[in-house]
């Protein structure tokens, strides 16, 4: 049977290259080179721009030396050690530098919002409401043993439109208030150890170990209070970088210890010799006198308003208008976004008349995505200003018209999410008796939302660079002091950096701009890097 | 859907079905071999059809379907890939609805119902008729959440735990996965998945339970498993199961529906029956493999 061809049948194993590969090598070749060049493009670009945000050149070069030694050198070389035991340990080491850093932007971001935007009893009373909430869905379902996800959507919806500006009112009359720390530590420090709490409670499935971590971190949290306030560790500083950076890193330590059982994680020791490379760096270069670089990017920058002088110019009030921006964008375009996708889906007739309104409404979704950006800025003027009489260039403004330009991607992400679920689990479902509602809710929803959460995310992400809807809606060219609510005008940090390129010194053109774009790239990877941890959460569990 | 047929008379009056007259068992009549199933017959009927036809789009997929399924009992429908069998399952439970092409014709009654009429929510059928689908398509959530989907969905909360467990042991699934509960059903192995849909299947205590294929992903063992599972079954529960494998029609069944190309149902009658000695000669000729 094999041999039935009448050729030598010496060389049927191909040896004499009968079968020709060269046009898959070439192809493949050419990919990689299409890949390798925009990679370094993209890769020139932005060391391009950050030597000129740090201008590591006019640092001594004594003080690289010495970082080197204390943070480089010793870091790679545990890293190293990790990667060849080959037991993860690398990974554990990673994530647990990563945690922490990620949640110390987190929390600084809040925190940020904090001091500008959001007044401390207002959250008091959005607190006080969500409890409100939280109080009456928990006691009606003692009563009548469950609660239909739409009860629970009215009471929350209630309680935050209704409830909270109430309270607020009602809390302003008061004679006497609790004073800042105390509602900062009783918010976010009771409620993150509460949770962790609970959390190992439930991992460990051992009460008591819950309560010990609840109490750990509750104490902690507690005692970092009284840290001297000149040091700049103020109580709301501790509280909220605490709550983001330190609990969530810790519940990840005890994932990891209560994995291993036994063998000790070192991996967990990465962050302290980071942190301590870092200081004693910082130690010895103070003693020895050699002067860091003269970075354009750094604390004073990230701090301060614009200025004359590109020495004191910074980028905070864009930094926090950008940051309110897709507050605003997020929520004007996310939950649009996703129902559409989902009435699309799910809902949307695909045979009978309705069906060809449908497939219309569908083509010109996908032509929208494609509009060119300033024609939405347009639409945002003619649309919010014009038409709905808002000032122009305020938060709301600007965020909306964002949220309208990413609502096309948001939604034909969300349709591929959506279209993956396997039908079989739809079939299952309805099988089981479930309404349309109960599968979307309980089977399409859960297994679309990592896809959804990814293909959203990116969409921020473009969301945040955006600069011609800004010119176009008239958000200010730089602002001074940061917007302090969602109806002030702003300024985002593209329109900063924007602003900072038409400027006549060199200064401002090179090394500000270049501080800039490096502050928003960051702010963009950021988002990115959580869209994929997020995505591969999720991804993992099924 | 089409209800012109809603003049037709009661079907406990059993009169004018053209194959239930020569092979529906009557109260006392005796019934052909059925030591080695050793269990109890009834002639109680709960779903029945009459002059069913099925259409997707212009083709007609059934064709005058009239058929009487007995309760607690096991059915087969065997016949050749694209017949309908799929689609006569799918008609009874009204899965159907969710394919926008497929229009039916006649009528279909679950307890003495037309399951078309307008006054019936399927939903509301579908929570009394459970459904195994041929390929194991557990939920990719924890084998618990799984078994206690239909109850949540339900609205059926109450000792949920017990009736979890019930239901694991029913699927004779329990004892492997006691322990992991908490673990997700995608991470059992085919046979175990299966035993998990047919468990979510029966948490919710269903009338009848239709089985598509539900062993053809499985190797033999696991479909030895299934197979002694639904003989269990058939002591509380009406079951219909679409195979393509005819020993295991034989093995199981109490009664055989055979559907040949065209969307026929050519014969129905008790198993033993339409193996030893069938009416028609297409049935023999298929069941001996001579085509099909
Ligand atoms: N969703 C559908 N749309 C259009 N035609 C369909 C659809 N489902 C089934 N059909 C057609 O109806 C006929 C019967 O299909 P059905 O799936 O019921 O067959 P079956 O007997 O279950 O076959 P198999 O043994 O291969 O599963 C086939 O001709 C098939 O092409
Ligand atoms: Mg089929």
């Amino acid at each position: 049977m094999a041999t039935g061809h009448d050729g030598p049948t010496g060389d049927w194993f191909g040896n004499s290259e009968q079968i020709s590969r060269l046009p898959g090598k070439v192809f493949a070749a050419t990919c990689l080179a299409a890949t390798l060049f925009g990679i370094v493009m993209v890769a020139g670009l932005l060391v391009y721009v950050t030597k000129d945000a740090i201008r590591p050149l006019t640092a001594n070069p004594g003080w690289f030396l010495v970082f080197f030694l204390t943070l480089v050198v010793p870091s790679t070389a545990l890293l190293a050690y990790f990667g060849r035991r080959r037991d993860g340990e690398a990974t554990v080491a990673l994530t647990a530098l990563g945690i922490p850093f990620f949640g110390l932007l987190l929390g600084s971001g809040v925190l940020m919002l904090f001091i500008d935007v959001i007044g401390i009893f207002e959250w008091l009373a959005f607190v006080a409401a969500t409890i409100v909430a939280v109080g009456v869905i928990l006691g009606h379902r003692r009563v009548r043993g469950r609660t239909s996800f739409l009860e629970e959507l009215l009471v929350g919806v209630v309680a935050l439109v209704g409830l909270g500006p109430v309270t607020y009112q009602f809390i302003s009359t008061f004679p006497t208030l609790p004073q800042a720390w105390l509602i900062y530590l009783f918010t976010f420090g009771l409620g993150g150890a509460a949770i962790a709490g609970l959390l190992v409670a439930r991992r460990r499935n051992d009460r008591r170990a819950g309560l010990t971590a609840f109490t750990a971190l509750f104490v902690t949290v507690t005692a970092g209070v009284f840290i001297d306030p000149s040091t700049g560790i103020t109580p709301p500083v501790w509280v909220i970088l605490f709550t983001f950076a330190a609990i969530p890193t810790a519940l990840y330590a005890e994932g990891v210890v209560r994995r291993r059982q036994g063998s000790l994680p070192v991996g967990l020791f990465f962050p302290f010799v980071v942190v301590a490379g870092m200081l004693v760096g910082a130690v010895l270069v103070d003693l020895l006198g050699f002067a860091g670089p003269q970075a354009w990017l750094d604390i004073q920058f990230l701090t301060s308003a614009n200025s004359r002088f590109p020495e004191e110019a910074g980028i905070y009030p864009a930094l926090i208008g950008s940051i309110l921006m897709m507050v605003v964008v997020a929520i004007s375009s996310f939950p649009i976004g996703v129902g559409a996708a989902l009435y699309l889906e799910e809902y949307a007739p695909s045979s009978g008349p309705l069906s060809v309104v449908v497939k219309f409404i569908e083509i010109n979704i996908a032509n929208l995505a494609g509009v060119p950006s300033v024609v939405y800025g347009l639409l945002g003027l003619a649309l919010f200003v014009n038409w709905l009489d808002f000032a122009s260039g305020i938060v709301v403004v600007g965020g909306m018209t964002v949220g309208l330009l990413i609502l096309p991607i948001i939604i034909i992400s969300a349709q591929e999410a959506i279209r993956a679920v396997p039908g079989s689990l739809r079939q299952a479902s309805y099988g089981m008796g479930a309404t349309r509602w109960q599968t979307i809710r309980r089977v399409v929803l859960p297994e679309a939302l990592p896809g959804i959460l990814t293909g959203s995310i990116l969409a921020f992400g473009r969301a945040i660079g955006e600069t011609a809807p800004l010119l176009m809606i008239g958000a200010a060219a730089s602002v001074f002091r940061a917007p302090n609510g969602f109806f002030d005008i702003f300024s985002a940090m593209p329109r900063q950096i924007y602003t900072w390129v038409g400027q006549p010194s060199q200064e401002f053109q090179y090394g500000v701009m270049a501080a800039g774009v490096v502050t928003l790239v960051t702010v963009m990877i950021s988002m990115n890097a959580a869209a994929i941890l997020i995505r591969n959460k999720y991804e993992r569990r099924s | 859907m089409s209800n012109e047929n809603m003049t037709t008379p009661d079907p406990n009056t059993e009169s004018g079905s053209r194959v239930e007259s020569q092979t529906s068992p009557r109260p006392g009549s005796e019934v052909v071999d059925s030591d080695e199933l050793n269990r109890p017959k009834t002639s109680e009927t709960v779903v029945s059809s009459r002059d069913l036809d099925v259409f997707y789009g212009d083709t007609q997929a059934l064709q005058g379907i009239d058929i009487e399924i007995p309760k607690k009992q096991v059915t087969a429908m065997i016949g050749p890939s694209g017949c309908g069998k799929s689609t006569f399952l799918r008609c009874i439970n009204r899965m159907n609805d969710l394919i926008d092409s497929c229009r039916i014709e006649g009528e279909l009654k679950f307890e003495a119902k037309n399951v078309y009429d307008s006054d019936v929510d399927p939903v509301a059928l579908r929570r009394r008729i459970g459904m195994v689908f041929q390929s194991p398509n557990p939920f990719p959530k924890t084998i618990y959440e799984n078994v206690a989907y239909g109850l949540k969905i339900q609205g059926k909360t109450e000792n949920m735990d017990q009736k979890v467990e019930d239901a694991l042991k029913s699927a004779a699934l329990w004892d492997e996965v006691k322990d992991r509960l908490d673990e997700s059903g995608l991470d059992l192995s085919g046979g175990q998945q299966q035993r998990l849909c047919i468990a979510r299947a029966i948490a919710v205590d269903p009338e009848v339970i239709l089985m598509d294929e539900p062993a053809s992903a499985l190797d033999p063992v696991a479909t030895s498993q299934v197979e002694d599972l639904i003989s269990d079954l058939a002591e509380e529960y009406t079951v219909v199961i679409v195979t393509h494998n005819m020993q295991q029609a034989a093995r199981i069944s109490d009664k055989t529906a055979v559907f040949l190309t065209g969307g026929e149902l050519v014969e129905f009658d008790d198993t033993q029956k339409v193996f030893e000695n069938p009416e028609s000669q297409r049935v023999e000729d298929y069941i001996t493999g001579k085509f099909g």
